[in-house]
Formats: structure tokens, C-alpha cells, sequence
């Protein structure tokens, strides 16, 4: 048991009980708020585990953006102060998502574990290492999955500069022209 | 034993310039704004011009009452301003003066530095929601909106100044700097305070704190302590945002004696940096919510694109 | 729409910077800030701080409080009989102030209790410095009124060419002995102010078409 353990087991720990936390609270805006928590958490497993870079990109794309889009969107609907008993499930459908979550653990569990050794080595990646690999070998899909993202960055510009419906048909068969 | 006198140390350091340099900030923007409108500021608090006043009135916030409304959220709404607060403190402790006075020197500390700087806006989510009040949801919403549109640039503009070095650590950015930056890397610089601005939602990108539109935004509901926070926090994301600036493209610490003085340098540049941003507060009315998201998506995106595209050609031109 | 869009392109630009040359300018200059308790401001004439009374003119007329819009002037008087100064004359009353006040937590400033007065026992002072922490104490008794007596200024010498007051004006003018003689047709082309003429004399061009072409070369 090093201090690293120690951390690594801590870390895990945080990042289980608030993804936990974040399925069963009853309030909306409370689960959206555990979620960051757990990503959060996510990216200290990353750290501890030496790949600090990807730590860094999980806190800046996941807990910086996609999460304050998803309190936004939650904002946008009537996310109440309080538990929610709209959204709440029933009884049948709360057994029913604990057992599927209890076989999927267990299917992963069977698989991983045999896969796992004595003891994690820990390998300090460094960015320069990672730039290597990432713009080596795996060069074509980085590539591709970065033009695709700049696409759909464009289009969604485009699309949100469509003009609206004064005129309903043309206006809709340029935007997707421009699109294209 | 020595490591961890060391590690204090450092953290005390850190957590003197959190408390220091935007109480500094912030009496510069009061004194600056005041003559920049021909007035004269704070003038009694501590004696001599008013230097004193932000000390006065951190005073006054601390015997202020505690109010948490009745309908908020309790413990998120306590909890938000620390949410605020925390990141810059973190950010700033990954800013180097020099390539000695430096509290963390991690390897990518560029990223860190925004990554960091980006959970901030989820303090001002949290108490926007929190609240349980229109004015405070109706900024959360503008506030995020805007973070959302003005990160992309930003990070853009630090990936090009990123590429030029070959480092993603500033101390590595700064040893790489060289004079011609300050031409080369003129359009990402004026993006990245651009959008620095809007981030810190200063004016002109105060439409999440419109006072005359929605109160004031999050922190409507805020009183005393809690409110003090919420604005340290603002004032310590000028002071990130200046240093960073002036690490990222004025190239921190060089400059005179930068062996002895380079520190002085770099906060020296960070100080002009800051009256800058106080400078464009006093000059420039607000922004419109979809004039905000047409700057940041029409012309900050593609400018930044275009830099990092100019940058790339140059990198491997040179190279 | 695209037409908003284009404007602010294309004066954008120097807009925001000519923004940030006037702030700049402005910090160069040195500020307009009076520090007013340490500097005394510097107060236009007229200003209006408080009234003062002056009691010896006062005759409890009530005129003042009558107009006063706030009804913010109390004024207290009995009459009182002077017995007759020479043997067999007649005795006569006159008005005895008791009360004079003004309340100037209500008072508004407007000046007409001054203007109204017939016998100038209200003026105007600039001091202004009369706060108090209990409103009640802004209820000014006629000795307090009288002590602001003194920071009266002397009325302001009067604009050189502006016409005369009236009472003075009466005074000066000679009298209508003018209006008197047009009545007679002989000698009124003498006196130029005369403006009957025309029907009488044939010959001679009238005074205001000799002077009306005069001016328009000038012009």
C-alpha cells in the first residue's frame, strides 16, 4: 500500500459513491451537481494513474463544458428547487434498473478482473509521449474525428443563422446548401 | 520534514497573492475608473488616497448578515461561492512570475490554468439555480450561455501560442517566447483578452450581471461574506487572466535584469494587462446577448482558427 | 436585420477606440471633485440654502404661509392697542409677532414665501449646512430664522443694460407731456417720435422708408 493506493483508492471511492449519488437523488439540479462530482473524480483516477494530460482535458471539456450545457439545459426546463416527484420512478422500474446495473458490474467485474494483474503499475505518460502516439499512430482518426468536429461547428453556425420561416420553403433549401 | 515546510510555504505564498493582488486590482479599478470619469475615488479609508478602502470594506462584508433565502437550495447556495472562489486560487498557484517564483511548475500548466479556470462558472450556476429567483436563474442562464461560447476561442488561442512554443507549460511558452509573438500572435492575443474579458464577464460582457436588466445576476440573493467572495473571485480572475495574459504573449519575465527581477516583470505586465480590462469597463457600454454570441462564434472562432493555422505554417516553415 | 448587422462593422471600429482616447484623456485632466467638507463649494449667486427672517419687517400679514405650498410656515400673532400719542388722537392696533417657523423637513425650496412677501421680511441665504439627526430639530423657531439673518448676501448689482426697476423708472421719466402734443398738426414733424405725420407730409420722403435702405447694404 503506497500513498498512491491510498489516493487511488480514495479517488475511486469518491468517484463511486457520487455516481451513485447522482442516480439516486431526487433532485434534478442535485444529480447534474453529483455528475460533476464524479467526473471530477474520474479525472483524479486519471492523475493518480500518471496520464495527467487526459486528467486536465476531462476537467476542461467534461466538468467545464459538457456539464455547465447540462445544468443549462436543465435551467432551461422547470428544474425546481426540491426533490421532483414528476421525474421520480416507480417501484418496478427502480428494480428493474438495480438488477440490469448489477449484471452489467457483474459482466465487467467476470471480464476485467481475470484481466487485472497483482498490482497496477503505474506509468507516468508524459504530453510528449501521448503527442507521439496521437499524431503517429493514431494520426488518420484524430484527423478525421477533428474535421467531422469542425463540420459539425460549422453547420451549427449555419444552421443558427438560417433566416426563420417568413418564407418557409427557400430559405430551408439554401441553409442546407451552405451546409453541404 | 524539508518537503513539507516547502509545500507550506508555497501554499501560504499562493494564498498571500490570492488575498494581495486583487485587493491591489481592485483599488486600481477604483481609482482608475474614478479619473477616467473625472472623479477622484476613494479618498479617506487608511489616510492616503482612500488605499485602504477595499480592507474597509472586506470589514463591512464580514459583519453583514448571513442570509440564505427561505426557498433556496440551502447547501448548494452555501456552497457556491467556494465553487467560485477555488479555482482561481488553484489557477493562480500554476502561474509562474519567473522560472523560481513559481508555486506548482506542472508539466501542462497551460491546460491546467484553463481547465481550472473553467469549473469557476459552475459557482455561478449553482447560485444562479440556488437562488430560487428569476433575476439569479435568468443570469446563471446568460452567464453560461457566454462561458460556453467564449471558452472555445480562448482555448484556441492558447493552442496556438501552445504550438509556437512546443510546450504546453508556461514556463516552457516563455523560455520558447521571442519578440516577433508580439506581431505573429497579435490576432489569437486580442482573441484571448476578448474572450478573457467576456469569461470574467466584465463589461462590455456583463450581461450576466446587467444591474440595470436582472439586479445582479447570480449573486442577487448574495449578502456579506459570501457575497465578498463572489467578488474576490472576480477580481482574482482578473488577476489569472492579466498574469496569464502577459505569460502567454508578453513574454512573462523577460525584460531588464530578468535573473533578479524577472518576477517583477511578470506582474508588472500582468498589473498593465489588468488596467487594460478596467480601461475597456470604462469605455465600453454592454454588450447585447446576441451581439455577445455573433463576436464570440463570427469573429473570435474563425480568428482564432485563422491564427492557428497561421501559427502551424509558421511552426513547421521554421522548422 | 442585416442592416443592424452591417452598422456596428462599420463604425465599429473607430467608435470603440475614439470610447477608450476620451476615458484616457479624461484620467490626464485633473477631476472636477470638490472635496466638500475640506473645500467649501463654490456656490452660484441666488442659491437657495435657507430663509431668513427678518422680524422688525414681518407684520403677520400671513401672506407667506397662505402660499406656501407645504403649509410648512406657522405663524403666531395678537394685536395689541398703542394707546394715542397726543391728547384726543386716536389709538391704534398694529400685529405683534409671537411665532414664526418653518419646517424644513417639509419645505421644498420653491421660493414663493420670498416672492410673496410684501414687505421683504424673507430672503433667501445660501448656508446650507443645517442637518440634524432628529427631523424634528429642522423645525426652525423665528430666532434661529432671524440668526441666518446675517448670511444674507447683498442683492446682486443689477445687469447694466437691463432696464430700469420699475419703481425707479417711475421716478426718473419725465413726464407724459409728449403724449400731448401730436394732437396738434404743426410742429409734429419736429419731434421724432411722432407717428401721425405721414397723412400731412406730401413732399418729404417719412423717416422710416429713409431708414429702412440704409441697413440692407450693411447686411
Amino acid at each position: 500500500m503506497t500513498a498512491l493506493d491510498v489516493a487511488f483508492a480514495a479517488v475511486g471511492l469518491v468517484t463511486a459513491a457520487s455516481g451513485l449519488l447522482a442516480v439516486t437523488t431526487r433532485h434534478v439540479v442535485h444529480a447534474a451537481l453529483w455528475l460533476v462530482v464524479c467526473l471530477g473524480a474520474v479525472a483524479g483516477c486519471y492523475l493518480v494513474l500518471g496520464a495527467e494530460f487526459v486528467a486536465l482535458v476531462q476537467l476542461l471539456v467534461y466538468v467545464g463544458a459538457i456539464v455547465v450545457l447540462v445544468l443549462f439545459a436543465l435551467m432551461l426546463t422547470r428544474a425546481p428547487i426540491g426533490a421532483n416527484p414528476d421525474i421520480s420512478t416507480g417501484r418496478l422500474h427502480r428494480v428493474l434498473a438495480g438488477v440490469l446495473g448489477a449484471g452489467v458490474t457483474a459482466l465487467l467485474a467476470a471480464a476485467l478482473l481475470p484481466l487485472a494483474g497483482p498490482a497496477v503499475e503505474r506509468r507516468d505518460t508524459s504530453t510528449t509521449q501521448l503527442a507521439e502516439q496521437l499524431f503517429g499512430t493514431w494520426v488518420w482518426p484524430f484527423e478525421v474525428l477533428s474535421v467531422l468536429l469542425l463540420v459539425a461547428l460549422v453547420a451549427a453556425m449555419a444552421v443558427s443563422r438560417m433566416t426563420r420561416p417568413s418564407v418557409a420553403a427557400e430559405p430551408a433549401v439554401t441553409g442546407e446548401d451552405g451546409v453541404a | 520534514m524539508n518537503d513539507a515546510v516547502e509545500v507550506t510555504l508555497r501554499a501560504v505564498g499562493v494564498l498571500a497573492a490570492f488575498l494581495v493582488l486583487p485587493l491591489l486590482v481592485g483599488q486600481t479599478e477604483h481609482k482608475v475608473m474614478a479619473h477616467m470619469q473625472g472623479r477622484l475615488g476613494p479618498m479617506y479609508a487608511g489616510g492616503f488616497h482612500g488605499w485602504a478602502q477595499l480592507v474597509a470594506d472586506g470589514v463591512k462584508f464580514v459583519q453583514k448578515e448571513d442570509i440564505t433565502p427561505a426557498a433556496a437550495d440551502q447547501r448548494v447556495f452555501r456552497f457556491a461561492p467556494a465553487v467560485a472562489l477555488v479555482p482561481y486560487l488553484v489557477a493562480m498557484a500554476a502561474i509562474p512570475l519567473s522560472p523560481d517564483v513559481v508555486a506548482a511548475d506542472l508539466p501542462a500548466s497551460a491546460v491546467f490554468v484553463l481547465a481550472v479556470t473553467a469549473v469557476g462558472i459552475l459557482g455561478t450556476l449553482m447560485a444562479g439555480w440556488a437562488s430560487a429567483n428569476k433575476y439569479s436563474l435568468l443570469g446563471a442562464m446568460r452567464a453560461a450561455a457566454q462561458l460556453l461560447s467564449y471558452e472555445l476561442p480562448m482555448v484556441l488561442a492558447v493552442a496556438s501560442i501552445c504550438l509556437a512554443a512546443g510546450s504546453l507549460s508556461l514556463s516552457g511558452i516563455v523560455a520558447a517566447w521571442s519578440p516577433w509573438w508580439l506581431v505573429l500572435q497579435l490576432p489569437g492575443a486580442i482573441v484571448f483578452l476578448v474572450s478573457a474579458v467576456a469569461e470574467l464577464q466584465r463589461p462590455p460582457f456583463d450581461m450576466p450581471v446587467a444591474d440595470s436588466e436582472i439586479v445582479f445576476g447570480a449573486y442577487t440573493e448574495y449578502t456579506g461574506l459570501r457575497f465578498a467572495f463572489f467578488l474576490l473571485s472576480e477580481y482574482a480572475g482578473i488577476v489569472v487572466m492579466s498574469l496569464l495574459f502577459a505569460v502567454l504573449y508578453l513574454g512573462g519575465w523577460h525584460g531588464l535584469a530578468s535573473d533578479q527581477l524577472g518576477w517583477l516583470w511578470t506582474l508588472l505586465k500582468g498589473f498593465c494587462i489588468a488596467v487594460v480590462v478596467i480601461w475597456l469597463r470604462v469605455a465600453w457600454p454592454r454588450l447585447r446577448e446576441d451581439q455577445l454570441q455573433r463576436l464570440a462564434w463570427l469573429v473570435l472562432v474563425p480568428l482564432a482558427l485563422a491564427q492557428l493555422a497561421l501559427t502551424g505554417v509558421w511552426v513547421v516553415v521554421a522548422a | 436585420m442585416t442592416e443592424e448587422a452591417k452598422k456596428p462593422g462599420a463604425i465599429g471600429i473607430p467608435g470603440i477606440l475614439k470610447g477608450l482616447a476620451t476615458t484616457a484623456r479624461t484620467m490626464a485632466k485633473p477631476t472636477h471633485t470638490a472635496e466638500y467638507p475640506h473645500a467649501q463649494p463654490h456656490l452660484p449667486p441666488r442659491s437657495r440654502g435657507v430663509i431668513a427672517l427678518l422680524e422688525e419687517n414681518c407684520t403677520s400679514c400671513m401672506l407667506c404661509a397662505r402660499e406656501c405650498p407645504d403649509w410648512c410656515i406657522y405663524i403666531d400673532s395678537h394685536k395689541e392697542t398703542i394707546p394715542a400719542t397726543t391728547p384726543g388722537g386716536r389709538e391704534r392696533q398694529r400685529n405683534v409677532l409671537d411665532r414664526f417657523a418653518i419646517d424644513f423637513s417639509l419645505c421644498m425650496y420653491c421660493g414663493i414665501c420670498i416672492e410673496v412677501c410684501p414687505f421683504d421680511a424673507l430672503h433667501w441665504s445660501p448656508e446650507f449646512e443645517y442637518s440634524e439627526l432628529d427631523i424634528r430639530d429642522l423645525l426652525h423657531e423665528k430666532d434661529r430664522l432671524g440668526q441666518w439673518m446675517p448670511t444674507v448676501p447683498p442683492p446682486s448689482a443689477l445687469d447694466e443694460h437691463s432696464a430700469e426697476a420699475a419703481e425707479i423708472g417711475a421716478t426718473t421719466r419725465p413726464g407724459r407731456l409728449v403724449r400731448t402734443t401730436p394732437a396738434r398738426p404743426a410742429p409734429t414733424r419736429a419731434t421724432p417720435s411722432g407717428q401721425e405725420p405721414p397723412p400731412a407730409s406730401g413732399q418729404e420722403p417719412p423717416p422710416p422708408t429713409a431708414s429702412e435702405p440704409a441697413p440692407e447694404p450693411g447686411e
